[in-house]
């Protein structure tokens, strides 16, 4: 077997991810040849209109799209899984072969092609999401508390076990308590006054568990926020509580799609904030999925912008900023209307997204371009790098053509 | 009724007095009247012909029912909306018949939501049209061709004339309200929040094309939102808002350049900018918009201000809230006992937590400018009495052109004085 | 720049509002037909339609009044098969089969003239309700509140059984009965169409309240009425049929409850036929309607309009 294990740095990988979706008008290339690396410890910031794919590819790490009527076409989400063993929370046992971890430490998986119980595994414990509208994220029947007990009940029962000192128990119905599998006649056996008593513990140290992490987000007062439903939270609060359910486990890639476009400016930039200081404190790695450029500029290290669903510009983030290499990158820069720009003369990308059924084989910006030449409406331009850090999918400045469109002559974006 | 004209410049087309518009709170079986979201609660602003005005605020604040008593939707609880149109300003709540159809054609709206704000089941011929037919400006084919212009005057055409909504995107759905809103040549568009749905890219495009409509036909707008980029693109005079008050008001560029609340000082540092690599100067704000039912006395920002002082309008809701924030403390709490929003006996389930509570409010576990307002803080076994220095309401103060609601001088705000400090 | 107006496959090529609006209508037939339980829905209420126009002239109309049973004294409790007594007679000679021809016209009319009426004046209701709110709104709803709360067959019995053996009163009492539910759907439509932005606009503009109902509240609202009037269509038979078994309707017309009531006395001796075929069109008639309205809620739903 040819060495494709990862780098030491590497802790995610995707190769020519394809996700196409059938619908009455046709095949929709939602995310057609996408290329990626999410380091250690790195904040990536996925950047793109509407229509991008910057959703798809963010939901294809953990399969949360729906199939059909989407097909997975091409490609591989390549990941570090590092599961530990629950049966002995990482110390070794005969289920896990005396290492701690269920998987080989560093060894890697197709997050699309592995089984279902391995993502059920893997989704929560070592990738975990958050979403645009917490509102619609969190169980609106469930107080928080209850929530972020079944998480937590969920991953890291055997903690819980430990710290409600219970830690050898054989009784089998407050295992099964503690990993949420009460079957019927266990609801009677737990009546009894020890098995009482026990259960009370445990449910004790869940929710000195829930406050911890509730804390850990800047919740002012976890313990009054337990028995509250989620109507009754902010936008800001409510988005908290996703976070500290999203990093329950310690995930090392925790996927955000949005999380702060619903809530208010004040708001969003200490959301940020905790993200940022969360992800340094965990080393977890963020991929930040967003359509505000400057936002990701604020906390990402690296930036990868999406057009028409492919990624055509990927680099550090000060790269991006002092030096955007395409076309669309420099467009919607341009367009956020910004200090000193006259009114009516707000740069515009003229014409719209093209439709991403049966796409041609050109350019997918040309028509909008504004440095465009013939060889773009006839070649699709590759990823290539300009630095070491730095690629771009586009034919400006590109020695190795003949034909290749001038650059942008100094512009100034 | 209206007393004598006041004097009102001939640039002025709208003058917003004192408009406020309470909600009641009803509750219980007879729907008795508890309490009322004072969801605009006296606001005053003037809107000068061919100019924009930016009403800027976060969720909560007023701004959207601002817009709607503006145009018209929504009459004010009191105070009025009057408009200038035919010499004399009159209120537009009174008026009726032919003055009222002069305002409606005269004051129009776009909306936010470009897809809830055009009927489903209509062709964008008939939308874009209707204001033409109600008002009988032309039938036919006059009518359409004058649909057609005003759709290729915001960048559509004849062929998109028997469609629908739905087959359109969101860019091009607004085109179409605004096609519908300059279709009677008003003087005055009210904008929700016109591109807040939008792409960026998309947005520019919009926004382009509201300034060149505005230029053409002298527009004013009265332009909402949320976005200080946008605004401070789009406005010439700018409104900032907070739960239903106006906490600062003046142009533009004076207000980006020197804000003179701490409010305003904190949006504009909240919004990331392209411009600045990364600003670690980003100030997010603490704590949350209070509930607009039971909006805080004094200034309604200083639960939040990080400037506040102790003339701010401290009161028990402070304290309360404290206790609430405070793990191990609400529980102790018993009962409250109000003599007014600046005095109350808080009776505590034991001594020790009522001492608990003397004892933290001497310390730095209140902020010091709280403290510091205290005129009364006893402890009486298991009851603690307290009362603050009341300041009711922190008025508008106006310095030259720029309007103000804080008791800090420009200065003190710019330097980002805490306090104490 | 604009997505082309994907209504069907059939596409009227000339451009104007009316064009438009055909093609609309042409994708919703599409979308009906496609459906297979749809398209059975479909035929069977088209034999039964059918049916009923040409009754005259699939049998002889029975004189003075064709509503009436034939009673052909000679040639009772007939089993089927016999020519001209295609599904046997009845205890007084009538023929099952003209039975259920004209049938089919009683149930036609009897659908008609309830669901219509109650249509009408349950969206009336509904919409002042929803419109004006208030006390007015909750008077209304007070009232629907009352009829709901008893049981429809229970309530069209009582009704019926105090208004006195007819068909006429049968009509009566299941309108009075069946109203309630349009008002119930046509108040909550109203309510929720008018938080809409575009109910705003409306009112920007100028236009006039009454306007302002039938062009932008009325024709959002008419989709949950029209699937529930489909459907009830079919139920209203069904209960209607129910009401005849009992014994609250005439006796001797051609309806098929009636047949029914009247032929099961004699299921006991194996004489099957007299009560068999009336039942059977009655479930198909129900059947069918039902199947179009779910069909019809489907290809209504907006969501699954073509983008």
């Amino acid at each position: 077997m040819p060495n494709n294990q990862f780098e030491n740095n590497v802790l995610a990988k995707v190769k020519d991810l394809k996700v196409h979706f059938n619908s009455k008008r046709g095949v929709v290339h939602a995310v057609d040849g996408v290329d990626f690396e999410i380091l250690n410890g790195e904040t990536l910031g996925l950047v793109g209109e509407t229509g991008c794919g910057k959703s798809v590819t963010g939901r294809s790490f953990l399969r949360l799209l729906p199939i059909p009527p989407g097909i997975i076409k091409d490609g591989a989400v390549n990941f570090k899984a590092n599961l530990v063993c629950t049966r002995c929370s990482g110390k070794g046992c005969s289920e896990c072969g005396k290492s701690g971890h269920k998987t080989e430490k560093g060894e890697q998986v197709d997050l699309l092609k592995i089984s279902d119980t391995r993502m059920r595994e893997i989704r929560g414990d070592r990738i975990a999401m958050i979403f645009q509208d917490p509102g619609k994220a969190l169980n609106p029947t469930l107080t928080v508390g209850a929530q972020m007990a079944e998480v937590f009940l969920q991953h890291r029962s055997l903690e819980i076990l430990d710290m409600a000192g219970l830690g050898q128990i054989k009784n089998k119905a407050i295992l099964r308590f503690a990993n949420q599998d009460v079957k019927v006649f266990d609801k009677i056996l737990l009546l009894l006054p020890k098995a009482r008593k026990q259960k009370l513990k445990v449910q004790e140290a869940v929710k000195i568990m829930v406050s911890k992490a509730l804390s850990e987000t800047q919740v002012p007062n976890p313990l009054k926020l337990l028995d509250r439903f989620p109507h009754e939270l902010s936008g800001g609060m409510r988005q908290r509580v996703m976070i500290a359910q999203a990093l329950a486990c310690n995930p090392d890639l925790l996927i955000a799609d949005e999380p702060t476009t619903a809530l208010d400016v004040t708001v969003e930039a200490r959301i940020l904030e905790l993200i940022r200081e969360l992800q340094l404190k965990r080393r977890t790695s963020v991929l930040y999925i967003s359509h505000d450029l400057s936002l990701v500029r604020r906390i990402c290290d690296r930036v990868a912008v999406m057009y028409a669903g492919r990624i055509v510009e990927i680099g550090k983030a000060e790269e991006i900023f002092a030096n955007p290499s395409h076309p669309y990158t420099r467009g919607l820069m341009a367009a956020v209307p910004s200090n000193g720009i006259p009114r009516g003369s707000l740069s515009a990308i003229k014409g719209t997204v093209p439709e991403l059924i049966d796409p041609p084989d050109s350019c997918r910006f040309s028509g909008r371009c504004p440095y465009e030449v013939n060889g773009c409406r006839v070649n699709d331009p590759k990823l290539r790098k300009i630095t070491e850090s730095h690629s771009v999918a586009c034919f400006i400045n590109d020695a190795s053509l003949s034909w290749c469109a001038p650059s942008f002559e100094g512009e100034r974006v | 009724m209206k007393d004598s004209q006041k004097n009102y410049s001939d640039d002025l087309i709208l003058s917003v007095e004192e408009v406020k518009k309470h909600y009641p709170i009803r509750e219980g079986a007879l729907q008795r009247i508890v309490g009322s979201v004072r969801a605009v609660d006296g606001v005053s602003l003037q809107l000068k012909r061919g100019k924009t005005l930016g009403i800027v605020g976060e969720s909560g604040c007023g701004k959207t029912t601002l817009g709607r008593l503006i145009s018209g939707l929504n009459d004010p609880t009191s105070g009025g909306v009057l408009y200038g149109g035919e010499e004399k300003f009159n209120r537009i709540d009174e008026l009726k018949n032919i003055p009222l159809r002069n305002f409606r054609r005269n004051c129009q709206m776009v909306f936010q939501d470009s897809f809830a704000s055009l009927n489903p089941r209509h062709l964008v011929a008939d939308i874009v049209g209707r204001p033409l037919k109600v008002y009988k400006e032309a039938t036919g084919a006059d009518l359409l061709n004058r649909v057609v212009t005003l759709l290729e005057q915001v960048g559509l055409g004849r062929e998109h004339l028997y469609r629908y909504p739905h087959q359109f995107s969101g860019g091009q759905r607004q085109r179409i309200s605004i096609a519908r809103a300059i279709a009677l040549n008003p003087e005055i568009i009210v904008l929700d929040e016109p591109t807040s749905a939008l792409d960026v890219s998309v947005q520019a495009q919009i926004l382009n094309l509201l300034s060149d409509i505005q230029k053409a036909r002298n527009l004013a707008y009265i332009f909402i939102t949320h976005d200080l980029n946008v605004v401070r693109h789009m406005a010439d005079d700018i409104v900032v808002m907070y739960l239903g008050k106006v906490v600062e008001a003046g142009s533009t560029e004076d207000i980006f350049e020197a804000p003179h609340h701490p409010y305003t000082k904190a949006l504009i540092s909240a919004k990331p900018d392209l411009d600045k690599a990364n600003s670690e100067n980003a100030i997010g704000l603490e704590g949350l918009i209070p509930d607009p039912a039971r909006p805080p006395q004094g200034c309604r920002f200083h639960t939040r201000c990080v400037m506040a002082t102790p003339d701010c309008g401290w009161e028990v809701d402070d304290v309360i809230r404290w206790l609430e924030d405070t793990p191990g403390m609400f529980e102790e709490l018993v009962g409250v006992e109000r003599k007014s929003e600046f005095s109350a006996v808080l009776t505590f389930s034991s001594e020790g937590a009522a001492a608990n509570l003397i004892a933290s409010a001497r310390s730095e576990k209140l902020p010091l400018a709280m403290r510091q307002s205290l005129i009364k803080l006893n402890l009486n076994n298991e009851k603690v009495e307290l009362a603050f220095k009341e300041v009711k309401e922190v008025a508008l103060k106006s310095l030259g052109h720029r309007q103000s609601a804080c008791v800090l001088s420009p200065e003190e705000v710019s330097k980002g004085a805490h306090y104490g400090n | 720049m604009t997505n082309p107006p994907q209504s069907s496959n059939i596409t009227i090529t000339k451009d104007s509002a009316f064009s438009v609006k055909i093609n609309r209508f042409l994708a919703l037939l599409q979308r009906l037909l496609s459906n297979p339980t749809t398209v059975i829905g479909l035929i069977i209420i088209g034999l039964m339609l059918s049916m009923a126009i040409f009754a005259p002239w699939i049998t002889t109309a029975n004189i003075p009044d064709p509503y009436q049973m034939p009673r052909d004294w000679g040639a009772v409790r007939k089993p089927p098969g016999e020519m001209g007594y295609l599904l046997g007679t009845t205890n007084e000679g009538g023929d099952v089969f003209y039975g259920i021809v004209w049938g089919s016209r009683t149930s036609l009319q009897l659908s008609i003239y309830v669901v219509g009426s109650t249509m009408i004046i349950g969206t009336i209701i509904g919409s002042i309700a929803g419109l004006l709110g208030g006390w007015v709104d909750e008077v209304l709803m007070r009232i629907v509140d009352v009829f709901l709360s008893i049981p429809e067959l229970i309530f069209a019995l009582a009704i019926a059984a105090v208004l006195g053996p007819s068909f006429t009163n049968i009509i009566i009492a299941l309108s009075l009965v069946i109203w309630v539910k349009y008002a119930r759907i046509m108040r909550a439509q109203v309510l929720q169409i008018k938080q809409n932005d575009f109910v705003d606009a409306a009112r920007i503009v100028g236009d006039s309240k009454f306007n302002i109902y039938i062009k932008d509240i009325l024709p959002n609202a008419v989709t949950p009425v029209t699937v529930q009037a489909t459907l009830d269509m079919g139920n209203v038979v069904l209960i209607g049929a129910t009401l005849s078994f009992i014994g609250l309707s005439e006796a001797g017309i051609a309806e098929w409850g009636v047949l029914v009531s009247e032929g099961q006395a004699g299921i006991a001796s194996g004489r099957w036929w007299a009560s068999t075929f009336p039942g059977l069109m009655i479930f198909l008639w129900a059947l069918a309607f039902n199947l179009l309205g779910d069909g019809l809620r489907d290809a209504l739903d907006p969501r699954l309009e073509d983008r």
